[in-house]
């Protein structure tokens, strides 16, 4: 099997396996999740829950990553605040605004959108590696962290590293041939579609489901932080 | 035919010195040779490689060496990767390699047909054996026992096998025979196989391409000619001066890639301004060939440049490497919708069933 046969097998059968599994994956999650049962909540409305979830939303992504000191987690962990807040904006931007990555959403909405320059998204992932880089030492030198780190911490941390790191390898054809790099990328993706249901990097989808929920509940109580 | 060498050949055909000297220095440009060190450093023996002047090395080669006679066959092929030949940049220098220097057998090319021409072809199998040089053009098919192609009523196996085993050096031309090419496409009705699949003994270089860049066929040829040595070659048996780059690399678009211009349609502005052909699908990062740096019809252009993307066409089973306008970063193969909704259908299955089970046990624990 050479690499050209390895990048078709990465980006027909092995994506669609992949693709299937995360979304049957995610339902799994998604149904667990709402099955585990509500409690009954007796406290009496003092305020509007949509007001509170409206509020939780803007604070939680427009005002707090712009006024970052007013926040205690950044102004005792600033290092992990900055590198964690701009990992996400990094794979952010990358996954959406990377021409070849719209592509790849074009053909599977069949819609497609404007995208960056490359030299932006390519300084972003720089940026983005970094902040991993950073994220992982301060991981493994952290008292507290070092604690409640184990393999799936890991494996997580890996599983996003190596798309990344394969990406950016490839767009600056740092080790040839490209089929290789760009096989490995695919394959490093596929990977992560198929870990990421049974991982906590579902909470690309589960951080709005508990932000809406607590937004609602703060608007609800009145004490919208 | 007699042992006399290509020189003195060349003169009995009518070609001047001064259009033999023009020769070598086309030879020796189409090869690259451009100074003498790499010259000296090749297998060429010592007495050739004196001598500054690349065409002059070209020169004593051609003098001293014995004609090379060409069998050309031609199998489940378009008879393109000939006609690019018969159009190329330098047809006096196509023309004198071709037809002066050495095909003896080509069945689009050749004056003669039928037997006549299947007997000559003998002929030169017999007496050339371990001498002539095989080009082989188009695929071949072993299904029903290679009965989907014959010639003559033999199989193209069958013919290839015979020529192959006393050929000094066997050279495929274009995608069909280098990887298969069209009639290996899926669902490949007649099993198709590149040159190289099916003689295995023998090293095959391959110059892929639909059609083959005619200067690289015919500077692979005179390498083999003058210096009585194939090219170095990558993992897929071509030559590594001519498939090292990728069109991507030397692509005059490159810049509007860098930059996020693309053209979206074939005639909005993007297009008309010439910027990068990238979301029309083209597939110039993992295609390896010289268009970007020889381009065609003697340095005009090519698809790219003339507002096209290119097509992998140099590359195997390039016709099964998704939709030649999406982008190369698409998903070959998409699950279908159907397909989507039962594994999210079973995913909420199992979610459900698995949390009934867990809080018929939190029950079972609460009243016990």
């Amino acid at each position: 099997m050479n690499w050209k046969d390895t990048l078709e097998f990465a980006r027909g059968p092995f994506f669609q396996v992949a693709l299937i599994v995360f979304v049957g994956g995610m339902a799994y999650r998604l149904m667990r999740v709402l099955l585990l049962g509500w409690s009954r909540d007796r406290v009496p409305s003092k305020g509007s829950k949509l007001g509170g979830v409206v509020i939780a939303y803007l604070k939680g992504i427009i005002i707090w990553p712009f006024v970052p000191w007013v926040k205690n987690t950044f102004s005792k962990k600033p290092v992990m605040y900055l590198a964690g807040g701009l990992f996400h904006l990094g794979l952010f931007v990358i996954i959406f605004f990377g021409t070849p990555h719209m592509l790849v959403w074009k053909s599977l909405l069949g819609l497609g959108w404007s995208t960056l320059p490359t030299p932006i998204v390519d300084w972003l992932a720089a940026v983005t590696l970094v902040a991993l880089a950073t994220l992982l030492i301060n991981r493994l030198v952290d008292p507290v962290l070092k604690l409640i780190t184990g393999p799936a911490e890991v494996l997580n941390w890996l599983f996003v590293f190596l798309p990344m790191l394969t990406g950016y390898t490839m767009t600056h054809h740092l080790l040839n041939p490209y089929e290789m790099i760009f096989s490995l990328h695919v394959l490093a993706v596929d990977i992560l579609l198929i870990w990421i249901p049974f991982s906590r990097i579902s909470h690309f989808i589960f951080y709005f489901f508990s932000k809406t929920i607590h937004g609602a509940q703060f608007g609800k109580r009145a004490v919208t932080p | 035919m007699s042992e006399e060498t290509i020189y003195q050949h060349l003169r009995r055909e009518g070609v001047t010195r001064r259009d033999f000297v023009k020769l070598c220095g086309l030879l020796a440009g189409a090869m690259g040779l451009n100074s003498l060190p790499p010259v000296k450093a090749s297998a060429l023996p010592l007495e050739l490689a004196q001598g500054s002047n690349p065409a002059d090395v070209v020169a004593r080669a051609l003098a001293s060496k014995p004609r090379l006679p060409v069998l050309w066959l031609e199998f489940q092929d378009c008879a393109g990767c000939s006609e690019a030949l018969t159009r190329s940049q330098s047809p006096t220098l196509i023309e004198l390699v071709l037809s002066k220097i050495s095909v003896e057998y080509h069945e689009t090319l050749s004056a003669a047909a039928g037997f006549q021409l299947e007997e000559n072809k003998a002929e030169i199998i017999k007496n050339y054996a371990g001498k002539y040089l095989l080009v082989v053009e188009g695929a071949v098919p072993l299904g029903i026992e290679g009965d989907y192609c014959t010639i003559g009523g033999r199989s193209a196996k069958d013919l290839l096998v015979e020529a192959a085993k006393g050929a000094a050096a066997i050279v495929a031309t274009g995608n069909c025979a280098t990887f298969g090419g069209i009639p290996k496409a899926k669902p490949n009705p007649t099993g198709a196989k590149g040159v190289w699949e099916v003689i295995t003994d023998k090293p095959v270089v391959n110059i892929s391409g639909c059609p083959a860049i005619p200067e690289v066929f015919t500077g692979t040829l005179a390498q083999f000619l003058v210096f009585g040595t194939l090219p170095e070659l990558d993992d897929l048996n071509r030559p590594k001066t001519f498939y090292g780059n990728t069109i991507h690399d030397r692509c005059l678009r490159r810049p509007f890639y860098e930059a996020g211009k693309f053209a979206l349609t074939f005639d909005d502005e993007g297009a008309r301004k010439g910027w990068c052909l990238y979301k029309l699908g083209c597939k110039g990062p993992t295609t390896y060939n010289a268009c970007a740096s020889i381009k065609w019809d003697a340095g005009l252009s090519f698809p790219v440049q003339s507002g096209h993307p290119c097509l992998g066409c140099s590359e195997p089973d390039f016709w099964d490497g998704g939709g030649f306008y999406e982008g190369q970063s698409t998903p070959l193969s998409k699950p279908t919708l159907t397909a989507l909704g039962i594994a999210a259908a079973a995913g909420a299955v199992v979610g459900a069933g698995m949390a009934g089970a867990n809080q018929a046990k939190k029950k079972h624990v609460a009243t016990h």
